[in-house]
């Protein structure tokens, strides 16, 4: 595969999978800085995936798989580096925040969300997204059993604490 | 609020764009990155290699050339080859096991962890390959008649030397450690 040709299906996977990519990285990183330092490097390690594509899944679930593996690998190592990246001063902002209202439910929801570990975060994305236990066991490399008893557990924690705290009027 | 209600608040970003993508930014940025992914442990390979076995045949050429020489000096250029020589077998290695990976998040993780392993055994390698050397080039200087402040001074720059090995194996140590547990709250219910 030529640089050209990589180029190409890059372009086109950024633009029909921006989203999905865009609601990891608000999951996984709290500020704008953090941000936009994900977005690179998902969009690195998505670039880097193109030659090895070998279609035995949907681009969705492929992008959104490097998305997922990409974030959970960055937070630990961003919260021990995080002195000791470059400066937003010194370095061209990739990522800006769309200038829309900002819808109050779902910043809790994203809240609630940050607040689960790594792992769990994964799965409720993939989860909320409307991916099958089936898909998610083979995206996590895990049993759809256990995949199963996550899920369960983690509804059970997103549904309390909707009922515990409602700052929001939802 | 039920399950279902969440559901409907998480649906209701797929209208609204988040964020907007500086494309000549994220095109300069992948370009500038790409060319540093399999960075650390590749240029630590060759660097181990270049310099061991420059310095040994360095070393060899000119023990074999100056009359008088010691034994300790042939050891010690022989010692150098012979660790150029192991760090090409183990990258070697280490290439070969790169595609026995899935792309899923446990195969993601048993990646990650097996170059970390391999990047602490290296260091811990490099680590205690100091021992012989400062051995033999004390060894060897004392013999050829050199101060013995000259060789003390010697034995400080190694303690120094081993002091910052051991903080990069330490960095790799917990990197592992990160890595692992992550690994196993995958695998817990």
């Amino acid at each position: 595969m030529t640089e050209s040709e990589q180029n190409n299906i890059f372009g086109k996977w950024l633009q029909q999978h921006k989203g999905q990519i865009f609601k990891v990285i608000r999951a996984y990183a709290a500020t704008t800085m953090d941000q936009d330092d994900l977005f690179q490097e998902i969009m690195i390690q998505v670039w880097h995936s193109i030659p090895t594509f070998r279609e035995e899944s949907s681009v969705n679930t492929w992008v959104y798989r490097i998305a997922l593996n990409t974030a959970i690998k960055w937070v630990g190592k961003e919260q021990k580096y995080a002195k000791s990246r470059e400066s937003l001063d010194t370095v061209q902002a990739v990522l800006q925040e769309a200038k829309v209202p900002p819808d109050e439910r779902l910043n809790w929801l994203y809240q609630e969300i940050h607040k689960l570990d790594e792992i769990d975060r994964s799965i409720t994305l993939l989860l909320l997204d409307g991916f099958s236990y089936k898909e998610m066991a083979s995206m996590l490399g895990i049993t759809e059993s256990n995949v199963g008893v996550k899920i369960n557990r983690i509804k059970k924690q997103l549904i309390a604490r909707s009922k515990q705290l409602n700052p929001y009027g939802i | 609020m039920e399950f279902d209600e969440l559901q409907k608040i998480w649906d209701s970003q797929n209208q609204r764009p988040m964020y907007m993508i500086n494309e000549d930014a994220l095109h300069n940025r992948i370009h500038t990155k790409k060319a540093k992914a399999s960075h650390i442990t590749n240029a630590s390979e060759w660097l181990l290699m270049v310099v061991n076995a420059g310095a040994g045949c360095v070393l060899f050429g000119l023990t074999a050339s100056k009359a008088g020489s010691t034994i300790f000096m042939y050891l010690l250029a022989g010692w150098m080859l012979i660790t150029a020589l192991a760090v090409l077998v183990s990258r070697i290695r280490r290439l070969q096991r790169e595609n026995r990976f899935d792309r899923s998040l446990v195969g993601e993780l048993d990646h990650a962890i097996a170059m970390t392993t391999y990047q602490v055994r290296l260091s811990q390698l490099m680590r205690w390959n100091n021992l012989p050397i400062a051995l033999l080039i004390i060894a060897g200087l004392l013999e050829g008649g050199k101060p013995l402040w000259f060789a003390f001074a010697l034995v400080i720059f190694f303690i120094l030397v081993n002091f910052a090995s051991g903080w990069e194996h330490r960095f790799y140590q917990s990197r592992k450690l990160e890595l692992e547990t992550l690994q196993r709250k995958l695998q817990q219910g």
